[in-house]
């Protein structure tokens, strides 16, 4: 079964990049034979990594997030599983060169530096905590995805209001639909990190004897939560519509990396792990 | 093959002689009618504003052009038209003309949608006209076929090439389901009803019209099951529509900076997508400045046609190589043509000397061994000509070399004395020649 994980492992940043390259070629040319086929390249992959972190799983005996590496492969995951079920529902076929750029990257970092790891720390192998992780990272990915879309918009906002018809105008879905996408994706990540919160409320003071609610990662965790709940909110009750609510959401993308760059990198927290 | 043809089109004659030149389907008829009395065979005849092209066989193989021209202007009398106004196909380049024209790549407008359908037309009133023959009708099912695949396998007919039809692929890059918005057509000229009628098209929600004159918004919305907005209370409806399009000959600005402000505030910044097609203009463009407002005026959109327009032209290689295909196959069938009648003396040859023999023994057996003799005689007639039958056929269908083909036919001729010749070497030449 190792045998097996190191291939994967070796084979699932080679797949993304070629997933990610057919959506880019198709991108620029649009061509009839691409449009499924990527499709097809996409959903072997997120098949082969869903496989592979399975494997990892049963043969190290932990979920994999025990160390950056694990965590980035996860995510990397998450992201192209997040853009695979707004593609399929959407049926808008081309954005993934933008999304999918992210986890080529995570997923090359991943498969460069991961080790085969079976003995961790006690903490890290709690099945609450894996949950906790799984959902909070699903919901960072609902966020990332979302902050693209919101990007995206902003883009053809853009070339629309300069009456400009290059390539972007031709190949993006309407702004109504970016809108859409982002929004949804919002939705998504806002559910997962509530549900990670909450997990994390019941389960951190059990775990951590020196566990605070003053601690700075609940804190920023906290605010960008808000932040996309009044988000959220607005456009389902206020009926905010377009550049506004997009600029809500990437606002809140950005406290969020912020938050959690600072929490996890400057500030001494219980909370870090890695 | 003796298909000689005429065109008028935009590359030989202004538009006023080319709409001047335009026939009904009255006067093709009686056009026809001349033909078939006087000059060819079989023919048709394609007229729309922007082309009239006549293609035909001559009554006895005639190659004359003329003779089709002055029967043309002759009937259509059109000042300043002369022969310098056609353009003069001939055989294989009459062919290749037809289904350039089918596919649309001949058009003024390269990759036009619309003219597949007039050229079927065309067609179809010459085969209701009895003018028509197996050739023709060959050709036409090919220039057919030429231009669905021409529409199917490459993009000719892609992105819009029209300003009201570019209008309507902005707004779909603004609003993703059409069905959910409504719109506002001012003015119900012909840009106008154009625009409505592709919103309609689109499965627009709620399409609405106004007019000064109010008869002719009534007009327009009848044909498209639109509202009628008063001229007079427009500004005050405007916050209604997620999309406008104006298209009026007002002089001066209809709809101001501070109008579509208004319009903005009332819809609380949900967007509001302007098209302003109208010449001179009706929206004040600094309306552009304002959020969520999409402006866009004739200048901007003809970007939109120029870039979709490129894109056509860079097809029109690949259409290039349908129709080749379709010609090479067109003529394999051609020369099958020749084939065929060999065929078919070969085969009454063999008949003929079977029932000779038949009728030789009919008396000296009985008629049970008569009735075996004479299945047993087909059946190795059948196999004994199967190999040459199909030879001869795969020889027409598979070559472009025509040569070939009469040098089989002739050969086959020769053997079997088909036609009574014995001088071989001259029945090819003189078939060569008449191919030639």
């Amino acid at each position: 079964m190792l045998n097996i994980i190191h291939i994967l492992n070796l084979l699932l940043p080679v797949l993304y990049l070629i997933t990610v390259s057919a959506y880019y070629v198709d991108f620029i040319r649009k061509t009839a034979k691409l449009q499924n086929l990527k499709r097809y390249s996409l959903l072997i992959t997120v098949a082969l990594h869903l496989i592979y972190l399975l494997l990892r799983t049963i043969e190290f005996d932990h979920l994999p997030m025990t160390n950056k590496f694990e965590v980035f492969s996860l995510l990397a995951l998450n992201i192209a599983l997040c853009y695979v079920i707004l593609e399929i529902w959407s049926d808008v076929r081309e954005t993934g060169l933008f999304i999918l750029t992210i986890p080529v990257i995570f997923q090359f970092l991943s498969s460069a530096f991961i080790k085969d790891l079976v003995d961790v720390p006690t903490v890290l192998n709690n099945k609450l905590l894996g949950i906790h992780v799984i959902s909070a990272l699903l919901g960072y990915s609902g966020f990332a995805v979302s902050a693209v879309y919101g990007v995206l918009y902003y883009i053809l906002y853009k070339e629309l209001k300069l009456n400009k018809f290059g390539l972007v105008f031709n190949r993006l879905p309407s702004l109504e639909h970016l809108e859409k996408l982002s929004y949804y994706s919002v939705i998504c990540g806002f559910i997962f990190l509530t549900f990670a919160m909450i997990i994390g409320i019941v389960w951190l003071p059990q775990a951590f004897p020196n566990f605070s609610y003053l601690d700075p990662k609940l804190i920023s965790t906290t605010v960008f939560w808000i932040i996309f709940g009044v988000g959220i909110m607005a456009k389902a009750v206020g009926n905010w519509y377009g550049k506004k609510v997009i600029k809500f959401y990437l606002i809140g993308f950005v406290v969020a990396m912020l938050s959690m760059f600072f929490a996890n990198v400057l500030v001494k927290s219980f909370h870090v792990f890695y | 093959m003796n298909l000689i043809g005429i065109s008028i089109n935009h590359r030989t004659a202004p538009i006023e002689l080319r709409e001047a030149l335009y026939l009904s389907r009255d006067e093709i008829t009686e056009l026809v009618a001349y033909l078939k009395e006087n000059v060819l065979s079989c023919g048709f005849i394609l007229s729309t504003c922007n082309r009239t092209e006549l293609f035909g066989i001559h009554k006895y193989g005639k190659i004359d052009f003329n003779l089709i021209l002055d029967a043309l202007i002759n009937f259509k009398k059109v000042d300043g038209i002369s022969a310098k106004n056609f353009e003069k196909y001939f055989a294989c380049s009459a062919v290749n003309h037809i289904f350039q024209v089918a596919t649309g790549i001949d058009s003024l407008i390269i990759g036009d949608s619309q003219i597949l359908g007039q050229a079927k037309e065309a067609f179809q009133l010459s085969e209701d006209l009895n003018f028509m023959d197996s050739i023709l009708r060959r050709v036409y099912d090919t220039s057919l076929k030429v231009g669905k695949r021409a529409i199917k396998e490459t993009k000719i007919g892609e992105g819009a090439v029209t300003i009201s039809f570019a209008a309507v692929q902005v707004v779909e890059k603004i609003f993703s389901s059409l069905e959910e918005k409504s719109a506002l057509v001012i003015g119900a000229g012909e840009t106008g009803q154009l625009a409505a009628l592709h919103l309609r098209d689109l499965g627009i929600g709620k399409l609405a019209v106004s007019n000064r004159t109010i008869e002719r918004a009534r007009n327009v919305a009848e044909k498209l099951d639109a509202e009628i907005i008063p001229f007079e209370n427009l500004k005050d409806d405007l916050h209604r529509f997620d999309i406008i399009f104006s298209a009026t000959s007002a002089e001066g600005l209809l709809i101001q900076f501070d109008d579509i402000k208004n319009v903005m505030k009332k819809r609380k910044g949900n967007p509001v997508c302007l098209m302003d097609i109208a010449l001179p203009r009706d929206i004040d463009p600094t309306v552009r400045k304002l959020d969520n407002v999409f402006y866009n005026d004739i200048d901007s959109l003809k970007v939109v046609v120029d870039q979709n327009l490129k894109k056509r032209q860079e097809e029109i290689p690949l259409v290039k190589n349908i129709i080749m295909e379709e010609m090479i196959n067109f003529y394999g069938w051609y020369n099958t043509l020749d084939v065929v009648p060999t065929i078919k003396t070969m085969r009454e040859f063999f008949e003929s000397i079977a029932n000779d023999e038949l009728e030789k023994i009919k008396n000296k057996v009985g008629t049970e061994e008569y009735e075996k003799i004479n299945d047993m005689t087909r059946r190795l007639l059948g196999r004994l000509l199967h190999n040459p039958t199909m030879k001869l056929r795969e020889i027409a269908e598979k070559g472009v070399n025509s040569e070939e083909v009469a040098r089989q036919s002739l050969l086959v001729k020769s053997l079997f004395n088909l036609n009574g010749n014995d001088s071989y070497e001259n029945e090819i030449n003189e078939e060569i020649n008449r191919q030639l």
